[in-house]
């Protein structure tokens, strides 16, 4: 019966930017989304629909798969780590390594540098490490997270192997002052605090925002390295976090937009040692990132030029290490007629490195294409095509071809068909070419060919929604970057080569029953990511899933609302996970329950706002996502949203 | 009923004279050895910030491979990287370089306690006096270097605190008690560390040639191992003045500190030619006239232990697999040529053949 109510979806949604632009600038874009973002909510709940500014990122992207999470989902993680949303709410899988620690994603089997990271278009991935540590991004940093699944080589550059996933600040025009606070008190010291302002009449919006995230993170833990295996209180995890964003928007005339971001970032963490290790490791991260676009919309052309700087310093130690880029992006959108869109640009990024063992510099261009073909009024295409050139050399071109078919549409049942093939690399960070000793300036870049097939559904009645969505993938990946042992160092080869295979899917349900409403959201992964080499003689990779890739994950929330009551039961299943390449020994699975409670917006006067209460992993499950780094048992969080 | 008094007769009249037979025999009965008293243990190092070091055992003449004894014994992992295999006193040290050190009875691992803070860097040990002298790196500074290197004393051969830390010159390996004092050899340092038992205070440090790294017997004489881009070396140690009276130099580039002795007077050492080939080799030296007598008798790739079976005259290499996941046993005859590999555990480093 379950599964007779279940039906396929695929949701069209549309972005409206700014009124002054929109009908030129993006018309439809694909997104569905685990959160049934805003605009998706419309029809059923009525919530009102805002105008933001929004990057064209995902418009060339018909046949793939984007999920959205919005800021009214955001809210219960303020100031956690994106790492802890992602776990908890979605079926990715991140390697943590404790609460509030490092914290790698991994997208449909891939590795944590086979993932492009973006901050309002700017790719934000280290140069040097090639990845982002998704537990220093903090939520309430940014409104939006967008994440696309699959290869994205050709329209979002390096790294994007796996997927790519975008931060992005949405302002809005005409909202005049408002204040707003928001407070996250929890278990083990846990206090986050943020203070934002915006203002925005017709012409300028502006919104400012300020952090402090703190956390002893001294949860109790079996330490499984002692004799009698002790009930202990985790030492040297403490972690602090400071920020500070400013997002500005002006209307220079009809035609004429101006909008700029800047975040500062800076994290001080106690590394967490792994358990029977008495390090005392300490990590600063400091990130400077800032973004100009200036939008110019003429007619059925949308002109884009972006400069940004994104600047990081990681000092582990007291060895400091710095990286920095400089972006001078410049694009064309056209609507050339009803039946095509086209954009053209160039990319322009100069990577500089001053690392504790060398410096390096590098600049790299890129020139990309896309284009739309609306082909019927049911059938869309999108084709995409980028080279990318680095320290003189060229990176493989990347092609590729995405298409979604309308098979089925009535009122109340819709079924799309999406389809998509493409190519995608990573080129070899600064450190895989360059550390000393052991940086190899002889690697190629990794790369990949994917494709995908899935299958949409939507049924919509006036009281109920369903939303559904299986895709299954193929993915080969060579080249693939390994360091070895190489004497008395470790040195990077491009060793490796896997083949990746899955399935994903996911539902969103509303169903209201006079005031009562009822919201039903799950993610299911299959991933089989099978190695095809073996690295030498003895090895016994071959025909093995990677290490830390969970074949099975399972997200699943029920919630039930009434007035300006919600109350939410969360679950996350995750499969067990191979320790090492060759499949010897691996982790248990873990199941872990969180509940919550909401209670707003409601308001006093002026004041308006929202309470949140929370107990994570509410059975006190222990846990290990990587072997030996203890995870915190049943945890408390109480969210307060106060805006004036 | 009465068939059951027979044979508890029969049975019986057997016992006692079978009880007869071994008392006639040997005035004091043998204990039967431990499940690992007898084969060979292998060391698995783990795997660097995976803390996943453990010990197999294997039966050469059955060929039964037992994996992670610790934790099938202890119920619990190991939890740290081990560095050194130490048998003294009845127990079995395991030291962990990630600043712990578990003590398990020699014969069935289980264990007896450990020493879980007050380390840093732990790398060898020996025991003196019924307590335990832990040679340990210190701390690194922010240059990764190891200023503050002591040996770290524990009253209790079962574990419990550090009582002391001696300052000894950097990087502190492998030790030798000789007679009432404790020879360290300091690889940062390049020196040999001399500390008196009574006094436990550093009292002579010693210039040495090359990097040190481990002390051995051979012929009666005590050596200590050194080497650096070019040579090998062997420093001959006078016991009782605690002076280096001497040294064979053997011309042999690309050593490691990776050797075991052959029941001959030989040494097999470990090279490996680094950028870009990579190639590892095991070379067989003669001890007393340094001479290199065959500097590749097997070669391969991530060569990261070796031990000579002296009773199967056999050498066992360890080799790592790059780390990529558990490692494997190579086994040769003397001569180099191989016999036969099994499955160890990540990062294979070495042996205790027993």
């Amino acid at each position: 019966m379950l599964v007779c109510l279940i039906f396929l979806f695929q949701g069209f949604h549309t972005l409206s930017l700014h009124a002054d632009f929109n009908e030129s600038a993006v018309d439809s874009l694909l997104v569905s989304s685990v959160w049934l973002a805003k605009e998706t909510r419309v029809d059923t709940v009525g919530l009102e629909v805002v105008e933001v500014f929004s990057p064209s990122l995902d418009k060339y992207t018909y046949g793939q798969k984007i999920n959205t999470i919005g800021e009214d989902n955001l809210g219960d993680f303020q100031g956690l780590g994106l790492s802890e949303l992602l776990q908890q709410r979605t079926g990715l899988f991140l390697r943590q390594y404790g609460p509030g620690m490092l914290a790698s994603l991994t997208m449909r089997g891939t590795s944590a540098g086979h993932n492009a990271v973006f901050w309002n278009g700017l790719p934000i991935n280290s140069p040097s490490l090639g990845q982002t540590d998704f537990s220093i991004l903090p939520v309430g940093a940014f409104d939006e997270v967008q994440l696309h699944f699959g290869s994205g080589g050709a329209l979002y550059g390096t790294d994007a192997i796996g997927g790519a996933v975008h931060l992005n600040s949405k302002l809005k025009f005409g909202q005049g002052h408002s204040f707003q606070t928001d407070s996250n008190l929890g278990s083990f010291g846990r206090w986050n605090q943020q203070l934002q302002y915006d203002f925005s009449n017709d012409r300028i919006s502006s919104r400012t925002r300020a952090y402090r995230n703190v956390a002893e993170n001294d949860f109790p833990f079996r330490n499984l390295s002692k004799p009698g295996t002790p009930i202990e209180r985790q030492e040297h995890a403490a972690f602090q976090q400071e920020g500070f964003t400013q997002d500005l928007a002006f209307q220079v005339k009809s035609d004429h937009l101006i909008s700029s971001s800047f975040w500062l970032n800076q994290t001080k963490r106690e590394i967490q040692p792994v358990m029977g290790s008495s390090t005392r490791d300490m990590q600063q991260d400091r990130n400077m990132r800032w973004v100009l676009d200036y939008f110019n919309f003429a007619g059925n052309k949308t002109w884009n030029f972006k400069t940004g700087w994104v600047q990081d310093q990681l000092t582990f130690n007291g060895s400091e290490n710095n990286t920095s880029q400089f972006f001078l992006i410049g694009d064309l959108d056209w609507e050339i007629n009803p039946k095509i869109s086209s954009k053209s640009g160039v990319r322009y990024t100069h990577v500089q490195g001053r690392l504790s063992t060398y410096a390096a510099k590098e600049n790299r261009i890129e020139l990309y294409q896309s284009t739309n073909l609306h082909l019927r009024e049911d059938v869309n295409v999108s084709i995409n095509l980028r080279q990318f050139i680095y320290d003189g050399t060229l990176a493989p071109f990347t092609p590729s071809l995405g298409a979604e078919w309308k098979i089925f549409a009535q009122a109340q049942n819709e079924i799309k068909l999406h389809a998509n093939g493409a190519r995608s690399f990573k080129i070899p960070t600064l450190n895989d070419r360059f550390w000393e000793p052991g940086g190899n300036r002889d690697l190629l870049p990794e790369s990949s060919w994917s494709g995908e097939l899935g299958f949409s559904y939507l049924f919509k009645k006036e009281d109920l929604q369903v939303n559904q969505q299986l895709t299954h993938y193929r993915m080969w990946v060579d080249n693939w970057i390994i360091w070895m042992p190489r004497g008395s160092f470790w040195s990077p080869e491009n060793i490796r080569e896997v083949q990746n295979t899955g399935l994903e899917y996911t539902l969103d349900a509303i169903y209201k029953i006079g005031s009562w409403g009822l919201e039903i959201q799950g993610n299911y992964n299959w991933v089989r990511a099978i190695n095809q080499t073996n690295i030498s003689e003895n090895d016994r990779s071959i025909g093995m899933q990677l290490p830390y890739t969970p074949i099975h994950k399972f997200q699943s929330l029920l919630g039930v609302n009434r007035g300006l009551l919600q109350s939410y039961i969360n679950y996350h299943f995750t499969g067990s996970r191979f320790v090492t390449s060759d499949n010897i020994s691996q982790l248990p699975a873990y199941a872990l329950w969180d509940w919550g409670l909401r209670v707003g917006e409601w308001e006093v006067g002026a004041l308006k706002g929202r309470l949140g209460f929370q107990i994570n992993n509410v059975l006190n499950t222990a846990y290990e996502v990587l072997r030996l780094r203890a995870m915190a048992g049943r945890n408390y969080q109480l969210n307060i949203h106060i805006r004036l | 009923m009465n068939r059951l008094k027979q044979l508890i007769g029969k049975f019986g009249m057997a016992f006692l004279l079978l009880l007869f037979i071994s008392s006639c025999m040997d005035d004091t009965p043998s204990i039967p050895l431990g499940e690992f008293e007898k084969g060979v243990l292998i060391m698995n190092e783990g795997a660097f910030g995976a803390n996943d070091g453990e010990v197999f055992h294997y039966d050469p003449t059955s060929g039964e491979i037992k994996s992670s004894i610790f934790e099938s014994k202890n119920g619990r992992p190991f939890a740290g990287l081990i560095q050194d295999m130490v048998a003294a006193e009845g127990r079995l040290f395991l030291v962990a370089n990630t600043g712990k050190v578990e003590v398990v009875d020699r014969r069935d691992f289980s264990s007896m306690g450990a020493v879980t803070s007050g380390l840093d860097i732990s790398r060898s040990l020996v025991v003196a006096n019924q307590k335990m002298y832990i040679s340990d790196w210190g701390a690194y500074d922010a240059n990764f270097n190891s200023p503050d290197s002591y040996v770290a004393v524990v009253e209790n051969l079962n574990g419990g605190e550090v009582s002391k830390k001696i300052p000894v010159s950097s990087r502190p390996e492998g030790m030798f008690v000789a007679g009432d004092q404790l020879l360290i050899a300091c690889t940062a340092g390049q020196k040999l560390d001399v500390v008196p038992l009574n006094t436990e205070e550093k009292t002579k440090s010693l210039e040495v040639t090359g990097r040190p790294t481990l002390f051995f017997e051979e012929g009666g004489r005590l050596y200590l191992y050194a080497r650096d881009g070019e040579n090998v070396y062997f420093h001959e140690i006078n016991r009782s003045l605690a002076e280096i009276t001497g040294t064979i130099t053997v011309n042999l580039p690309l050593s490691t500190s990776n050797f075991a002795l052959t029941d001959n007077g030989e040494m097999l050492i470990i090279t490996s030619t680094g950028w870009p080939d990579y190639n590892d080799a095991i070379a067989m030296v003669n001890i007393s006239s340094g001479q290199v007598l065959n500097g590749a008798i097997f070669t391969g790739s991530g060569f990261y232990g070796i031990g000579f079976h002296k009773a199967r005259e056999e050498i066992y290499v360890a080799d790592n697999n790059g780390f990529q996941g558990n490692g494997t046993v190579i086994i040769l005859d003397r001569d180099g040529q191989q016999q036969k590999t099994f499955l160890a555990g990540r990062g294979p480093s070495g042996f205790k053949f027993n």
